[in-house]
């Protein structure tokens, strides 16, 4: 912005100027005005350690192909992490989605279904959180895809499974259960959009690993929401409204960090608190790390706070 | 004649002022990072420098570009492309993007040159891999093709000019840096999800917070962000290399697309693809509205703008969680040291949204205009309504409905703008539903 005051040095003009000289110094000072760089903001590289990282890059193809292994190797056996996850609060009522055509069906005697976004139990249960783990080094044959498909619904305009985990490998049946038509559209590395007939379905694979569950709405019924977790392995579990969950035959022996998501949580990511919750460490990625030993049995409550929830 | 005598007086004073402006900011552009990604993220500053190190690392700059190791990229094509404008003795053509496209699409393809506020649509911004006009599956990259045929014809309806006037040689450095951006873009993303995922803060033994860098050049964590960052630019560009896998191509059995019908047998696909427009299954008139003008559904948003949304959405809760921590007078040191960061990130978040253009919905195409983005021959069309169009709302129905089908409703879509103005639409009872509701 500094290079207004050169413009204004040119503009200065004196009293006895005629139109056409005027005209050629707003031109003059436009011109200069129009030589900004416009607001940028943000930093750009350090030309010196750009030209480091280039070089080390440029040398690397040479010992590529390093030790995979050897981190946190050694563990043998199996354990299970389960518990409960509880809401700390009193849950908001959950209004009707914004339904606005195809009344007769997504608004069955005039009201939409009630939206999802926190859906607490009678007990104190919160539904809709999913909870995996982010690495493990080994995988238990239960934790392998399994062989049938995850039936992914929809009906009176809601996806039925609001929170849909998925190991790679598995097939998703997209259903449709209404009579009118709805299409699918799954954002993230595994982008998806088809139409869904009505009464109809249409098979669905993604490929890639999603870090956080990724958002599946209809373009339809633009109301609509709901997401989907495609991950590596079957250590992800989604609450329902009891709060519980469980992740069984986690790798014992090793450090196992667990991810927890709700979608109302700010970038996803949950903030536990009490006692359980700083006893395992926490994060505000909302993260923790564990540790079980062969054929344990952990099981945790987890606390939520409302507070956590306002995302 | 009477300015003459003060004109000549003056024109050394007018010389030095136009030789002085034209002299100024020769500086060379640099690449920008991706803020509303940056902030939407929490990527603080520190690592913001260090992505953007690590970024022109790996990639150069707009002067001097690198095909990094693994891209599959062609680096002679990419200097052709990159640098000022210019041309040599021979007459080739050098900086081609600076003088073709960088006034819409920006230095960094980000879609914010300086023409780019004023234009309706706005230029695509490449840093998301994402195209809309292809021939293969969604959710993959375009083919050098796709992209070559968008450069060659332009896109009719949208700002984007066609360059078939330039040699096939230089459309093809330009292809080869448009996918050097987006791979650039794409790459960047993939370090932030890095930063957030695997750095950040830890903890040591003793309870003391430490800070783990982005440095992949010394330290001790040196070796392992190198490996990684060279498997993300691997990841990334392994979706463009199999981009020609994935290509649509039609069932030889259904329609032809060399149309060698009777008008008879056309008129009656015409008719068959009428149904399946306002048919439960292909649900074209949802969106493309009852009488196919576009004006179905004009609310959504793509991809781009979404992104932006989700945002503005996060910034309003967290400047109202914000107002409420100020208000609380319960606060120990931890909390006023959150809520410190809290409203560092609000700014940030709050400068970057400063600089977004105005924000638009996602409009179907009026189907009666007779002018088709991404192509109009028949297999453009079919391509479209097979996959869908990427980055927008438009959803495919090629798992749904058979080839015949999808060239029945090719055929009605090009029948659309000659279908008699006065005599929009029989009244189909599911029309009347649309309206009324």
């Amino acid at each position: 912005m500094s290079r207004h005051s050169d413009c204004s040095m040119y503009s200065a003009s004196r009293g006895g100027f005629r139109r056409g000289w005027r005209l050629l110094i707003v031109l003059a000072s436009a011109s200069v005005v129009g030589c900004q760089q416009s607001a940028t903001i943000g930093p750009v590289a350090q030309e010196e350690q750009a030209r480091k990282i280039a070089e080390a890059f440029a040398s690397a193809s040479a010992d590529a192909g390093g030790d995979e292994a050897g981190d946190e190797a050694g563990g043998t056996g199996w354990a299970t992490l389960k518990g409960r996850i509880v809401f700390v609060g009193d849950p908001p009522e959950m209004p009707p989605y914004n339904a606005t055509k195809d009344m007769a069906t997504c608004a069955p005697g005039g009201t939409a279904p009630p939206q999802e976004w926190l859906i607490v139990g009678d007990d104190g249960g919160l539904a809709n959180v999913a909870i995996y783990a982010r690495k493990v080094s080994r995988v238990h044959e239960s934790a392998e895809p399994p062989e049938e498909e995850v039936v992914f619904d929809q009906k009176q305009c809601v996806f039925l499974s609001h929170v849909c985990p998925i190991v790679i490998g598995q097939t998703v049946m997209i259903k449709n259960s209404d009579p009118v038509g709805h299409n699918t559209n799954v954002q993230g590395q595994n982008a998806f959009n088809q139409t869904v007939p009505a009464d109809g379905s249409t098979p669905y694979e993604p490929q890639r690993e999603e870090s956080s569950p990724a958002k599946v709405t209809c373009s339809i019924h633009p109301w609509m929401v709901s997401y989907m977790l495609p991950r590596e392995n079957g250590y992800v579990s989604v609450t329902g409204k009891d709060g519980a969950f469980e992740l069984a035959n986690l790798p014992a022996g090793e450090t196992i960090e667990i991810q927890v998501w709700h979608e109302s949580a700010p970038g996803g990511a949950v903030i536990a608190e009490g006692e359980t919750a700083d006893r395992l460490g926490w994060t505000n990625k909302g993260r923790f790390k564990i540790k079980l030993e062969e054929d344990q049995t952990e099981e945790i409550t987890i606390q939520v706070p409302a507070s956590a929830l306002s995302g | 004649m009477k300015y003459t005598t003060p004109f000549l007086r003056l024109l050394p004073v007018i010389g030095a002022v136009v030789a002085s402006v034209g002299c100024q900011e020769s500086k060379t552009p640099d690449f920008r990072l991706n803020m509303v990604r940056m902030v939407s993220t929490e990527t603080d500053g520190d690592y913001q420098q260090e992505i953007a190190n690590v970024l022109d690392g790996l990639f150069g700059t707009p002067d001097q570009p690198i095909a990094p190791a693994g891209s599959g990229l062609d680096q002679a094509k990419l200097n052709l492309a990159a640098g000022p404008a210019w041309s040599d003795d021979a007459g080739v053509n050098h900086g081609l993007y600076r003088k073709h496209c960088v006034h819409c699409h920006g230095v960094t393809g980000d879609g914010r040159g300086p023409t780019a506020r004023f234009l309706n649509p706005y230029p695509r911004d490449y840093r998301m891999g994402l195209f809309k006009f292809k021939s293969n599956a969604a959710a993959d990259r375009p083919t050098d093709e796709d992209l070559h045929r968008i450069l060659w014809n332009g896109a009719p309806g949208t700002s984007m000019p066609s360059f078939s006037l330039l040699a096939s040689a230089e459309i093809e450095a330009l292809v080869e840096y448009v996918k050097y951006l987006a791979i650039r873009g794409e790459v960047e993303r993939a370090l932030t999800s890095y930063v957030y995922d695997e750095l950040g803060e830890d903890e040591d033994d003793e309870g003391r917070v430490y800070r783990i860098p982005l440095n992949p050049v010394d330290g001790e964590y040196a070796e392992d962000q190198r490996e990684a960052i060279a498997d993300i630019v691997a990841d990334v560009s392994e979706t463009w290399q199999a981009a020609n896998e994935s290509v649509v191509v039609p069932d030889e059995d259904a329609i032809p697309e060399l149309d060698n019908r009777t008008a008879e047998e056309r008129a009656a696909s015409i008719v068959k693809g009428r149904e399946l427009f306002y048919d439960k299954r292909a649900n074209c008139y949802t969106c493309h509205g009852p009488t196919g003008l576009g004006d179905g559904q004009t609310t959504d948003y793509d991809m781009w703008t979404k992104e932006q949304l989700e945002l503005i959405a996060a910034t309003d809760s967290l400047a109202d969680s914000v107002a409420e921590e100020r208000e609380a007078d319960d606060l120990d040191e931890d909390d006023l040291r959150e809520l410190d960061r809290s409203e560092q990130l609000l700014s940030d978040r709050e400068d970057v949204i400063a600089t977004l253009y105005p924000i638009r919905n996602a409009i179907p195409r009026n189907l009666r205009a007779g002018v088709y983005r991404g192509g109009r021959r028949r297999i453009d069309i079919y391509w479209r309504i097979h996959q869908g169009i990427p980055g927008s709302p438009m959803p495919g129905v090629g798992a749904t409905l058979s080839d015949e089908e999808i060239w029945n409703l090719v055929d009605y879509v090009l029948s659309l703008p000659y279908e008699a103005a006065s005599i929009p639409q029989r009244a189909l009872p599911v029309n009347a539903e649309t309206l009324v509701n």
